[in-house]
């Protein structure tokens, strides 16, 4: 725990595309909490896409190199033992990356050729550690410790903790996960109930916690996931929380632009308000909502944490 | 929640007689009930080497049909034909035209991967689902699907810039599946999306930018990926046969 308290104090930050578009409120939220915890983040120099699932899907090999790209300017170029991403996305492929380099010996001739090719280090598997944005505050702050410093408690907000596929699943490239005590489960996964229930916020019984919101298919496919996002929703209200909570911007955009296309094509209307934990907690600490992005939400939240004496 | 099994008779192969008198015994109605003989006769032995071959269909072969994919399936809960356990069943025993009766929703798979977290025997049903659905489009059953138009949307443009501009990607994909950016959800998004946001604010977000993101240096990287890409296709290409039809219709059409 301790050596992880100190690892985590500096990271490579690696906030992933999604932060520089729809999920710019995640990114300034991130980068405003890690602030207010005298955390450091040093983004990752010149950094690349993690291939997400588009590529993987194209050519699984193709993904695991640029993900391992990434790794290695982290490792290599910048000295860093330790690549935080806050994107689900990019924390998976990350993670993916390692355990095929690690399993695979074809991926990994596959990945040598390319960054050869390339003209930068091959990326060796473990010179660096992915962690979530989940872990990187649990581990260096804490629950005890985020409960000293918070400054507006977010006691009387309901709250669903919804985690989404990629921070669990599949389960084989999270080792430490399912590791006995003090460990992340893959099936009822607890970080962001924790550090928010520290935070004064009640957590409700959220079933759904891990449940897919059809981002792959957002576009492609927008009924299924109208459907599947329109069911995390009525869940979340049933089980009685006022906010979905959430730690990926994908899942995030997913839960806010078919809330809408829910309403507009479906006629179906679930008022539940949609903020990243990340907000939450800034504001918990202290911090205006604009300075974490509330207003970027599409979710309008607002009113409702003005009501509460919060933003 | 119950392992999910296929019924193997279908609706329009039962065969009723309201009125049927066999050896002077009336068996009127539901007794005359018959199954149309269905006589599989076009097996195709390559099927499952042909998927194995694609990315995701490498595990394919340790299937033992538990049907724990089909079970913990997201899309199967929203649409019973979704079913990976029978696919993989049929991919392995070569029944490609009873396949093809589902050719139009096998790339419907959200890849929410908890077919390959409940898989007991590391089939990894996700990939197999990915594999499936290029081979259908590979063969030319089914055209591209809008999933695999956005990949390679989202691919090139990584190959190019090294990075993805979210709204560059959405406009790409709408013009590449002819159709419409202004449907009328997408409006009220960015509408409400206004409602707090100076307009300077989105265009940061990537809404309306006119410099795309991108990795510096990145050539030498986009220029090894393509190569790769182009040589894994002719692989596959060969693997499912394809060369060689491009090889015979060469020389059918210079003859």
């Amino acid at each position: 725990m301790t050596a992880k308290k100190e690892k985590y104090k500096k990271v490579a930050y690696y906030p992933g595309c999604a932060l520089e578009g729809t999920g710019h409120a995640y990114n300034r939220s991130t980068k405003e909490v890690g602030k207010a915890l005298g955390l450091d983040l040093v983004e990752v120099k010149n950094w690349n896409c993690c291939g997400a699932m588009e590529v993987k899907n194209v050519d699984p090999k193709i993904q695991t190199y640029l993900s391992s790209r990434v790794m290695s300017v982290a490792a290599n170029e910048m000295d860093m033992d330790v690549v935080m991403a806050p994107c689900n996305g990019c924390y998976h492929n990350l993670k993916k990356a390692e355990y095929d380099l690690k399993n695979d010996s074809e991926s990994a001739k596959v990945v040598d050729r390319l960054s050869k090719k390339a003209g930068h280090k091959t990326y060796e598997t473990g010179q660096v550690e992915t962690i979530h944005a989940l872990d990187w505050i649990r581990e260096t702050i804490g629950e005890d410790g985020l409960k000293e410093r918070v400054k507006n408690s977010l006691s009387g907000i309901k709250i669903a903790n919804y985690y989404g596929c990629m921070y669990t699943r599949p389960r084989h490239i999270f080792p430490e996960k399912d590791a006995g005590p003090g460990s992340e489960s893959t099936s009822k996964p607890h970080f962001m109930d924790d550090l928010l229930a520290a935070a004064g916020a009640e957590n409700v019984d959220f079933p759904l916690k891990t449940a897919c919101c059809g981002g792959a298919h957002t576009l492609s496919d927008s009924d299924t996931s109208t459907k599947l996002v329109l069911n995390i929703l009525k869940t979340a209200k049933l089980a009685g929380a006022d906010v979905i909570a959430t730690e990926c911007p994908t899942c995030h955009s997913g839960l806010e632009m078919h809330q809408i296309r829910a309403e507009k094509n479906f006629g179906e209307k679930v008022e539940i308000k949609i903020l990243y934990f990340t907000q939450l907690l800034g504001m918990a600490l202290g911090l205006k909502a604009r300075k974490v992005g509330v207003h970027e939400n599409i979710s309008d939240s607002i009113g409702f944490l003005k009501e509460r004496g919060l933003g | 929640m119950p392992i999910h099994e296929k019924s193997l008779i279908r609706p329009e192969n039962l065969k009723t007689h309201d009125k049927l008198v066999l050896d002077g015994i009336d068996v009127s109605g539901h007794w005359s009930t018959f199954i149309e003989t269905r006589v599989v006769s076009d097996y195709n032995e390559a099927l499952e080497e042909e998927i194995s071959a694609l990315p995701g269909g490498e595990y394919i072969h340790r299937c033992w049909q538990c049907g724990s994919c089909t079970n913990s399936c997201t899309v199967h809960a929203i649409n019973p034909d979704f079913n990976p356990r029978f696919w993989i069943y049929l991919i392995r025993m070569g029944m490609e035209s009873e396949l093809l009766r589902d050719k139009d929703i096998i790339w419907q798979c959200v890849s929410c991967n908890k077919c390959t977290y409940a898989c007991p025997r590391d089939v990894v049903p996700e990939g197999v689902m990915k594999a499936t659905a290029h081979w259908l489009e590979r063969k030319g059953h089914t055209p591209k699907s809008p999933s695999t138009h956005f990949d390679e949307v989202f691919t090139e443009q990584v190959i190019a810039t090294g990075k993805i501009e979210e709204s560059r990607t959405i406009r790409r994909f709408f013009k590449r599946t002819n159709q419409g950016l202004m449907q009328s959800w997408m409006v009220e998004m960015v509408k409400r999306m206004l409602r707090h946001l100076p307009i300077g604010l989105l265009s940061r977000m990537g809404l309306a930018t006119f410099i795309a993101p991108r990795t510096s240096n990145w050539s030498s990287a986009a220029s090894a990926i393509q190569e790769y890409i182009d040589e894994q296709h002719d692989k596959q290409d060969k693997a499912l046969s394809l060369s060689e039809l491009i090889d015979v219709a060469q020389k059918d059409a210079a003859a």
